[in-house]
């Protein structure tokens, strides 16, 4: 289904020099799609985990930002921790997308929750 | 609290899962059928032109500290010079590129049938969930909310000391119109036409682009101080080397 793959595509910046930082257009953009798949595909396996496991109320908003807490480790440990080589700074791989995926989390949430508990 | 209402799996089976499976074709017909209702877009070559100078300007922008003093000055005088530079463009034909993409017939038909496309299916399918799926309970949903949410969410049901987390069917059509945005944006490729004002600013600002972005580079290539990278090269070079032998 989802072409998921955790893969952040190549390095960007100038090789030379320290100071001088020059990003390829394309490839800042192509890792900032895995970023909003990683995190979308992510939001929604969460929702049916949260929702099977029958979270409610707070604590499954808690798991969501838990959830969305583990992908950017997971996505920094990917970029081994460089990551002004990959992208133009800290906050994109942290906080992008963060409430975006919030939506489909529920959504799936109530879905697996109503399938599990309720009927 | 709530005593938990069991409600009947025929609900499950003939409510959630078809008004879920529904909605997903819907979309995913909707970018087909947009994607071969999109008129076959002559570029209007000065139109092309023009972004292509933007570019090679902005590309002589990023660059600009890698090339000699000389040869900066040059180029950006070919870009900006009053008379003939290519940035440079007479305010009143500013004005009439501008007006002439607003009226242009091809761009507002596109838009408008972008606008029909999306919203269409979702009056229909909305009227439809009205029409069929109503006055039941038809979902739990896993948190609580105030009961100033309850006259949106329960409108078909009418109890009042039903919890306010039973909802009736038409909440699940609005939790699945936005929840299935991601979905699309996995299944199929790129953004979508679900999303789809991202994808109008990127074509009417082709449009407008010109007049403004025009001024805009003009003013950024000039306000560049040069400063040439090349001497300072070796002394980088010598850092990074000593630093690996080390």
């Amino acid at each position: 289904m989802a072409t998921h793959s955790d893969s952040v595509a190549g390095k960007k910046s100038n090789d030379v020099s320290n100071d001088l930082q020059i990003f390829n257009a394309e490839n800042l953009q192509s890792n900032m799609k895995v970023i909003y798949y990683s995190r979308t595909f992510l939001s929604i396996i969460g929702g049916v985990i949260a929702g099977i496991l029958g979270f409610t109320g707070l604590m499954g908003f808690v798991f969501y930002f838990l959830i969305m807490a583990i992908t950017s480790v997971c996505l920094m440990a990917k970029a081994k921790f460089s990551v002004h080589s990959y992208f133009d700074s800290w906050n994109r791989i942290l906080l992008d997308g963060f409430l975006g995926g919030l939506m489909s989390f529920v959504l799936f949430w109530t879905f697996a929750y109503d399938i599990v508990h309720i009927f | 609290m709530a005593e938990d209402l069991v409600l009947d799996t025929a609900i499950r089976d003939w409510v959630l899962i078809p008004l879920s499976v529904v909605m997903v074709l819907i979309g995913i017909l909707r970018y087909f059928v947009s994607k071969l209702m999109r008129s076959s877009q002559v570029p209007d070559p000065k139109i092309v032109k023009e972004g292509q100078v933007i570019v090679r300007a902005r590309n002589l922008r990023a660059g600009a500290n890698f090339i000699a003093p000389k040869s900066f000055r040059a180029r950006r005088v070919y870009f900006c010079n009053e008379e003939n530079g290519l940035l440079h463009m007479p305010k009143g034909q500013a004005q009439n590129a501008q007006a002439q993409m607003f009226s242009d017939p091809n761009m507002a038909m596109d838009m408008m049938k972008k606008n029909l496309s999306m919203i269409i299916p979702q009056t229909l399918t909305f009227a439809w969930v009205n029409f069929f799926f109503s006055g039941f309970v038809a979902a739990k949903i896993p948190f609580p909310l105030t009961q100033r949410f309850r006259s949106m969410l329960q409108n078909g049901i009418d109890l009042s000391t039903v919890d306010v987390s039973y909802v009736s069917s038409r909440s699940w059509y609005f939790l699945n119109l936005f929840g299935l945005r991601g979905l699309f944006s996995l299944i199929l490729g790129e953004e979508n036409a679900t999303d789809d004002t991202q994808r109008m600013m990127q074509m009417s600002g082709f449009g407008f682009d010109p007049s403004k972005s025009l001024g805009a580079e003009k003013d950024s290539l000039d306000i560049i101080q040069h400063e040439w990278a090349l001497p300072k090269f070796e002394q980088r070079a010598e850092t990074v080397l000593k630093d690996l032998v080390r």
